[in-house]
């Protein structure tokens, strides 16, 4: 069963392209796109772990028909172990990162294919191709590869935001594409003088070659190359000083526009963060670096997600603010902290598309997402007001949600590493992140509503309200099941922790 | 003049030319992003007792003296947190050269 491995790539680049061409055959592209985004969380279920290679073969001392014939020049040394095909990997993290992704994906179709009065096919295609590259993001050992499927990320986010026809989308995400032009060519080079020194690009053999000497790690290039491709870690996730960007991109994008590309802002963190963690461990300020702008990140996001008035904007900034928190988890180093920033991170990418898609509702009944002009909601919509409370009770970690266990696991696993006051910041930062989300709460649903507030949809499709209570099940599941998530995420930790050189 | 009349002072000034009046809403919400802000950096920079106690007590009291002399700190970080493509490329390239200084100068150096 692992042809499944590449066809979670495939799968949605070919709906993508489908979709593109289908545009304009409104009940066409809602058939398919619901029919293949069905695919998207299911397909990591039926899959085994396992590798796949493209474009080559196994490494030769996996590979006897094809070493058996060769010198010992070869086989005698280290090519023997190298990896020459483009290798992705599905072992039990990308499998939980996977589903929870694809469930995402497919919840933010859903919303968006009932809230859009006609589905676009381009709209899908920006979407699904979106999707397909942080599959090929999770799933790639190879870190060339991971690039390519990055920028197509970038391209889908750019595309998400310019047909979402809201005022000052194309400005917005012009600033992100020259911004991405700064950050984006830096981190390729990054890689480049990676593959100059080592010789590779696959992750596994580049850590190889750390760590059999053949590589001085050392080396002012490769030190270079790390400096590098961290700066492409912070504009991929919209980590400071790119969280401004990120959070207008979200802004500016539809609500379950901005609730997948949060989720590709997730993933891409982790993944590129565990790349760094896996090749540049050894070096001291990796860990600290990482660290630190996570601190940044917490303490900026969370403040000037207090200031907004824009509820699309303020979720993005809390976005931002909780991409720290997964951040310190990895940053820390130990087995107990990086699950714990890795369960974060799953409780996050559920928790801000529960929020996105949540308030979106509200935006979709009144078009409008500015808090002052907004109010009274919960008279028209108790049901939304009650699961966005919860949205909201789950962001700010309040048990028997999500993202309590994580938050606790975070500050318990602090306070083992000998940092308490990352706890204490943690534990601030929550109350802040709960004050702001009641902020909007009030705004929204609980004053009375403005007297040139104008209802232009008065019944909320069957599909957002679906998407709010599967995203809220899974809160509650993972919050009173934490081993659930968390057994998924332990052999890679361990393999984390254990370090380089 | 108290922190909260600076804060609503700040905010009107900032509000120039926008729409909207100063609430209670945004004015408690300045105070809080403010105390947040400096409760925090003062509790990273314990984090300096790893380092050294000496340089931990020294560059609280700093910034602590600082965050008090130029109180509200919100409205100017908030400007600077601006939408603008200068400012965001400022930063971008600030950042670039702190993370190369780190990584390149200061694992040969340190």
């Amino acid at each position: 069963m692992n042809l499944l491995i590449p066809l979670m790539v495939i799968v949605p680049i070919i709906c993508a392209l489908f979709l593109n061409l289908l545009h304009k055959k409104d009940r066409t592209v809602k058939v398919i796109a619901i029919a293949l985004a069905l695919t998207l969380p299911l397909l990591p279920i039926l899959a085994n772990y396992g590798l796949h290679y493209f474009g080559g073969y196994a490494p030769l001392a996996q590979n006897s028909a094809i070493s058996a014939g060769l010198p010992s020049l070869i086989t005698g040394t280290a090519l023997n172990t190298f990896h020459p095909a483009i290798t992705y990997a599905f072992q039990d993290a990308q499998k939980l990162f996977i589903f929870i992704l694809g469930l995402v994906a497919l919840l933010a179709i859903l919303v968006s294919l009932y809230e859009t009065k006609r589905p676009s096919g381009v709209y899908g295609y920006m979407m699904f191709m979106g999707v397909a590259a942080m599959m090929a993001i999770i799933l790639t050992d190879d870190i060339f590869n991971f690039y390519v499927f990055f920028e197509i990320a970038a391209l889908a986010t750019v595309g998400v935001v310019l047909v979402s026809q809201i005022k000052g989308n194309y400005e917005t995400a012009l600033k992100y594409m020259i911004l991405g032009s700064i950050a984006s060519p830096l981190l390729l080079l990054g890689i480049a003088l990676l593959l100059g020194v080592t010789g590779n690009v696959n992750i596994t053999d580049i850590m190889a070659s750390l760590k059999s000497g053949v590589v001085d790690p050392q080396n002012p290039v490769l030190l270079m190359a790390c400096g590098l491709i961290v700066f492409g870690w912070l504009y991929g996730s919209g980590l400071p000083p790119f969280h401004t960007i990120k959070s207008a991109i979200y802004s500016k994008a539809l609500p379950h526009g901005a609730a997948l590309l949060q989720a590709f802002s997730v993933f891409t963190f982790v993944a590129l963060g565990i790349i760094i963690i896996r090749i540049f461990s050894y070096l001291p300020f990796s860990q600290m670096v990482i660290l630190g702008v996570s601190l940044l990140a917490m303490i900026l996001g969370i403040t000037m997600a207090l200031l907004q008035t824009d509820i699309k904007r303020m979720i993005g900034f809390l976005a931002v603010g909780e991409l720290g928190y997964i951040g310190i988890g990895l940053g820390l180093g130990t087995v107990s902290g990086i699950t714990a920033g890795l369960f974060q991170a799953v409780n996050e990418v559920v928790i801000t598309a529960f929020l996105f898609i949540g308030f979106g509702a509200i935006y979709y009944q009144t078009g409008e997402s500015d808090i002052r002009k907004l109010g009274g909601m919960m008279v028209k919509t108790p049901l939304v007001a009650l699961l966005v409370l919860l949205a909201g009770f789950a962001m700010a970690g309040v048990p028997p949600l999500n993202a309590f266990q994580s938050k606790l696991m975070l500050i318990q696993s602090s306070i083992q590493a000998g940092v308490p006051e990352l706890g204490v910041i943690m534990i601030l930062l929550s109350i802040v992140t709960f004050m702001t989300f009641m902020k909007a709460f009030h705004a929204v649903f609980l004053r009375p509503k403005p007297a040139d507030l104008e209802i232009k949809n008065e019944k909320i499709p069957k599909a957002t309200i679906l998407a709010l209570l599967v995203f809220l099940v899974v809160c509650i599941v993972f919050g009173l099941f934490p081993q659930l998530a968390t057994g998924f995420l332990q052999n890679l930790s361990v393999s984390l922790a254990g370090g380089m050189p | 003049m108290n922190l909260y009349d600076l804060i609503v002072k700040r905010i009107k000034e900032g509000q120039i030319g926008s729409d909207g009046p100063v609430t209670n809403v945004s004015t408690s919400a300045m105070l809080t992003a403010e105390i947040t802000l400096i409760s925090s950096i003062l509790v990273v920079l314990i984090m300096l007792r790893l380092v050294n106690n000496v340089i931990m007590i020294v560059a609280f009291l700093v910034v602590l003296f600082a965050a008090l002399v130029s109180m509200p700190l919100m409205p100017k970080l908030k400007r600077e947190q601006n939408d603008s493509l200068s400012n965001m490329t400022f930063y971008v390239i600030l950042a670039l050269a702190i993370v190369i200084t780190l990584f390149y100068w200061g694992s040969l150096n340190v």
